[in-house]
């Protein structure tokens, strides 16, 4: 009897052990990352909105105090104003400031007790047109709008490229040091405004910040990574921080009660430099923000958080929202639509949370599946396994989702959107750029809409590449045969690249997909072989060599491959070269060789859907003409509704003027364009620029998607050739063989 | 005549079983509890009887429970989740289509290569498994120096890991390999091995290396169980080596020959591991297996094809190694194994 009771205690031991090594790990998958934050605390950070857009005609540098308030400048009846307003109150208080004729406010700051510093820069005439730098200047404040100081810096900067200064950022140290920011430099000024000494960063700064120890550190993304470095005094340099946390690209303060408050990926964290890993504060697309337009936050005494966002895609709104923790009962329900993606790039996080914030209905949360540091395969796997299963996601994004739009129609994961868009009241098939729908058509049936594009082309001067809308292998060939083996023929472009992009072009050539068959052997293929084998082994970057423009212009690089996704970087281009330039594409059989490229958000409705009405709804809203015609950023690509892309057109052909110091009325540039070794004016497009990209957009080709096993298998081959060893012939046997094993399969 | 044939086969196993009389019979099969003849049987005997059979099947069904949801829930339910996806068009709109991707896959140009592929080094590669393997015990088994050093020597590709086996057969076969420089030296041009059509006897001999230690073993063993008395009285009887081999030897090895045989079969299939990693996904052509048609139409999403062609493997197999069974019972029928 002892025996038997025994063994059962043992055996409920051993149940209960199973039970609980059964509830190890974590609520969600490996691999998969729920931006949602459901299941790791039942709380959320629920946002209250406050728009600073009525209250001056242009919101200007807006920053937060740790009080809570938030202060920025901005101009009313035509007089520069100072403004604070407490976070979450209605009362605004103005300032005027009374600057100095053609003074305007760069940028603000703080110094380490709490006053406002704002960076003060005159110009002569229009500083995008050459005017002159005249004077640099810090006013001081008192966060109560007092004038507490002014601060000459005199000759200072006057030395420097007046046409490209400008304040980044603006503070002070406890010693009494300002520093001052522009663009890759590091100006650190005596109490009296004279230059103490300058850092060249090399780098763009991003954000410079002082921490709780009075050290001022500058953030910025350098050759090796994220980095950063505190300024050094007495090494008048700067040095890097000391921390076993890996920092990313991100936006970098100084915390409250840490050292650093920052934002990598859309969170929040918060961290000492002594810690191991740093403390997840909260999600930002949760509160129905987007962290790429964050431009301050703060954690108040009370717990709540600030932030201040500029929303570029809703004509430049500055918003200030305040984020207070509840529970999550308390939060109203709405249905959820789950986002799938391998990477959430900034104009989907965009959408998604402009879509969130206005429907009462619907809420998109991301899963996004793995990170860079996992395989390809592991998140394929992962994918797959939740678009097969009953946990799968009600949308897909086709631009980050590995799997060919082949694979998942042939998997009827993806539904038909053509029913959709036939039943919608808003917005209609021919209102949309015809070709550019089609990207996502197989069979007649629509699977997903590319919102916005660019067009990947391959620049050259006509001189070199002719006018015509497209060339030939040969004419390609031709053209590296007359300027000699020395020329470099496309920046930074090797022999695998060139091959698997000729190959992707033509594939209509050496692939039959009606058939399921392949012609490799014929003899095209072993062209393009030895045209590849024109290209380097290996690119390597070279810092230290002739810059892009230099190498253009003195004809040592012949092409460069773009996406062009503006009419101002058509205009850059044709700048660049020096000549007239032809936008030609890549070389190819037959056709033209533009490519269209996702540059907005392409989803797709899973099959599977409960709320396929919601996903519809998403889609849509990214077609809505406000959303089409305020594309998030300058360089966001065309939009893809014909009515938005007309008025784009339009205003690229538009002069602009600004108003001289005499009320006289001065045309000026649209923008400022460059790459880091030149920067150009552009003023309006005129109309035969605009004609050529029209019709750049109509002749791309939409349907031209990369096989990535195709690719893999005819790179994989292509070595032994390149390398010597193998015949053309011998490499296109095998690349035969095995693509219509491949695509023996896929049928 | 029955009767003949059990005191025959009786005999063969020099087993004497004396017969029982029925009062013995009954004395020693009664169940424990059982009333003997001429009790009465009372009602609360028979219900404890039942009560205790009761809980006795309760406690068994307990003990088990594990093992069969274990068996259900890793074997029954994803084989019928199998067939389920191997009827429907896809597994997100689930529309039954009954046998049409059963239709599609036996007309799909990849699946009849995987097949004929498969079949091609089944057919080639476990005969000479098993036949190569038997030589060498057979080798073993006889007076020859150095036994125990061969037998370790045959047994080593077993202790090495497959990544490494995989590595040793690249530095072999690659193009710039260690044979193709063997090969020059007669001046023999260069061959890709894993990359041409001989490609399946590079992945054949890979086969044979690994598994003929193994095998070997095996036939070692049995081949010591054979009756030497038996042997030993053919020897006497004047019976030639050949006769000994296939009358008395082959007939005692059946049952291990055809586990051999079976072992051999099931690592043929498992071959695709060191073909997947020496050649990847998508081989040339000679070496494409049905393994490589299941992972990839995996990886592809296409869950019908892929239960469809596993479905129909799987009763390829099953009549195959039924096949094998049968033979073995024809064969080795009066030999007790």
């Amino acid at each position: 009897m002892q025996k038997k009771m025994s063994k059962r205690i043992w055996s409920m031991l051993m149940a209960a052990g199973l039970l609980f090594l059964g509830g190890c790990g974590n609520e969600t998958d490996e691999g998969q990352t729920d931006t949602s934050g459901k299941g790791q605390d039942d709380f959320v950070y629920v946002a209250e909105y406050q728009s600073l857009d009525g209250i001056c005609e242009h919101v200007n540098t807006p920053v937060l105090g740790k009080d809570g308030n938030v202060y920025f400048t901005g101009t009313k009846d035509s007089e520069d104003f100072f403004f604070s307003m407490k976070a979450g109150e209605d009362d605004v208080k103005e300032v005027p400031l009374e600057l100095e004729k053609g003074m305007h406010v760069s940028a603000m700051g703080e110094d380490s007790e709490g006053n406002l510093l704002l960076g003060l820069v005159r110009y002569e005439g229009d500083p995008e047109a050459g005017g002159t730098l005249k004077n640099v200047a810090i006013q001081k404040m008192s966060p109560e709008g007092e004038k507490l100081e002014l601060v000459d810096t005199g000759n200072a900067f006057l030395k420097k490229d007046s046409s490209s200064f400008y304040i980044g950022h603006v503070l002070q140290d406890g010693d009494g040091n300002y520093y001052i920011c522009s663009g890759q430099d590091i100006y650190v000024l005596r109490t009296d405004g004279s230059l103490y000494f300058e850092i060249s960063v090399g780098q763009y700064v991003n954000n410079m910040f002082a921490m709780k120890d009075g050290r001022v550190v500058a953030a910025y993304f350098g050759n090796t990574g994220w980095s950063l470095e505190a300024v050094d005094l007495a090494q008048k340099s700067l040095k890097p921080l000391e921390s076993s946390i890996v920092f990313d690209y991100g936006t970098y303060l100084d915390g409250t009660d840490t050292d650093l408050l920052y934002t990598q990926n859309a969170i929040l964290y918060q961290c000492d430099l002594g810690d191991e890993k740093p403390t997840e504060l909260l999600n930002w697309m949760d509160s129905d923000i987007n962290s790429g337009n964050l431009r301050d936050f703060t954690i108040l005494p009370d717990g709540r958080i600030v932030a201040v966002t500029v929303d570029y895609s809703a004509g430049a709104e500055t918003e200030l929202s305040i984020l207070t923790r509840k529970n999550r009962s308390e939060v109203p329900e709405k249905e959820i639509l789950t986002y799938a993606s391998l990477y959430v790039p900034y104009y989907t996080e965009n959408d998604i949370v402009a879509f969130n914030k206005q429907s009462d209905k619907y809420r998109i949360e991301v899963k996004e599946y793995g990170d860079d540091t996992m395989d390809y395969e592991d998140r394929v796997a992962l994918l797959n396994a939740d678009l097969t299963s009953g946990s799968a996601p009600d949308i897909i994004d086709l631009n980050y989702c590995l799997l060919s739009l082949e694979e998942l129609v042939s998997a009827g994961v993806v539904e038909d959107l053509t029913p959709y868009l036939e039943a919608d009241g808003t917005i209609k098939r021919e209102d949309m750029v015809e070709n550019v729908l089609r990207a996502y058509e197989q069979d007649g049936r629509l699977y997903g809409i590319m919102s916005c594009f660019g067009i990947e082309a391959i620049v050259g001067k006509v001189s070199d590449v002719g006018d015509e809308a497209s060339w030939s292998i040969e004419d390609m060939m031709a053209l590296v045969d007359a300027k000699g083996r020395d020329a470099e023929i496309i920046e930074y472009v090797d022999k695998a690249y060139m091959l698997s992009t000729l190959c992707m072009m033509n594939q209509n050539r050496f692939i039959d997909p009606e058939t399921g068959t392949c012609d490799f052997t014929g003899g095209e293929f072993a062209k393009l072989l030895e045209f590849a084998d024109r290209f380097p082994k290996e690119v390597d970057y070279d810092a230290n060599g002739p810059s892009e423009i230099e190498k253009i212009r003195s004809g040592q690089l012949l092409l460069l491959t773009r996406s062009i996704t503006s009419v101002a970087m058509y205009q850059m281009f044709e700048y660049e070269f020096g000549e007239p330039v032809n936008f030609v594409g890549y070389p190819t059989m037959e056709g033209s060789g533009l490519l269209l490229n996702v540059n907005g958000t392409t989803a797709a409705m899973h099959a599977g859907s409960k709320n396929k009405e919601g996903v519809w709804e998403f889609i849509r809203f990214n077609l809505s003409e406000k959303r089409q015609e305020n594309l998030p950023t300058a360089n966001g690509g065309f939009p893809i509704l014909k009515s938005a892309l007309d008025k784009e057109l339009a205003e690229a052909m538009e002069d602009e003027y600004y108003e001289d110091e005499d009320g006289n009325q001065k045309l000026t540039s649209k923008a400022t364009w460059g790459t880091g070794d030149f920067s150009v004016e552009v003023y309006a497009a005129t109309q035969e620029q605009v004609d050529r990209i029209r019709e750049m957009i109509e002749t791309a080709q939409p349907n031209v998607r990369e096989d990535h096993k195709i690719s893999e298998i005819i790179n994989e081959e292509a070595q032994a050739y390149f390398d010597g060893q193998k015949s053309a012939e011998d490499v296109a046997a095998l690349v035969q063989n095995r693509v219509q094993t491949y695509l023996n399969e896929t049928k | 005549m029955k009767t003949v044939k059990r005191e025959k086969k009786e005999g063969r196993k020099r087993r004497i079983r004396p017969e029982l009389s029925e009062e013995e019979r009954v004395k020693r099969f009664r169940m424990p509890g059982r009333k003997k003849d001429g009790e009465k049987d009372g009602e609360k005997s028979g219900n404890g009887i039942r009560k205790k059979n009761a809980k006795g099947r309760r406690t068994s069904a307990a003990f088990l429970s594990p093992s069969i949801f274990g068996v259900l829930l890793f074997f029954v339910v994803p084989f019928l989740v199998v067939i389920y996806y191997s009827v429907v068009d896809n597994p997100i709109q689930h529309n039954f289509v009954f046998l049409d991707n059963f239709v599609n896959v036996f007309h799909n140009a990849a699946f009849r290569q995987a097949a004929y592929n498969t079949m091609k080094f089944s057919v080639i590669a476990v005969p000479l498994a098993v036949v190569l393997s038997l030589g060498l015990a057979m080798l073993l088994d006889s007076k020859i120096p150095f036994k125990s050093q061969f037998r370790t020597f045959f047994l080593t590709p077993m202790m090495v890991p497959i990544a490494s086996i995989v590595l040793i057969w690249q530095v072999l076969f690659h193009y710039n390999g260690m044979v193709n420089d063997i090969t020059a030296l007669f001046g023999m041009g260069k061959i890709d091995w894993l990359k041409s059509e001989h490609a399946q006897v590079v992945i054949i001999v890979l086969f044979l290396w690994k598994n003929l230690g193994y095998n070997m073993i095996l036939f070692m063993s049995a081949l010591g169980s054979i009756p030497k008395d038996i042997l030993e009285v053919a020897v006497l009887e004047s019976a030639k080596p050949r006769q000994i081999f296939f009358h008395i030897k082959i007939r005692y090895l059946s049952s291990t020959i055809l586990f051999v045989t079976i072992m051999s079969l099931i690592n043929s299939f498992k071959v695709f591991r060191e073909i997947y990693l020496l050649t990847d996904d998508y081989p040339y052509n000679t070496v494409y297996m049905m393994q490589h048609f299941m992972n990839n139409t995996f990886g592809n999403l296409d869950y019908q094809k892929l239960s469809a062609a596993a479905i129909m493997m799987s009763i390829v197999m099953v009549i195959i190694i039924g096949s094998l069974f049968l033979a073995e019972n024809h064969f080795g029928k009066d030999v007790e194994g």
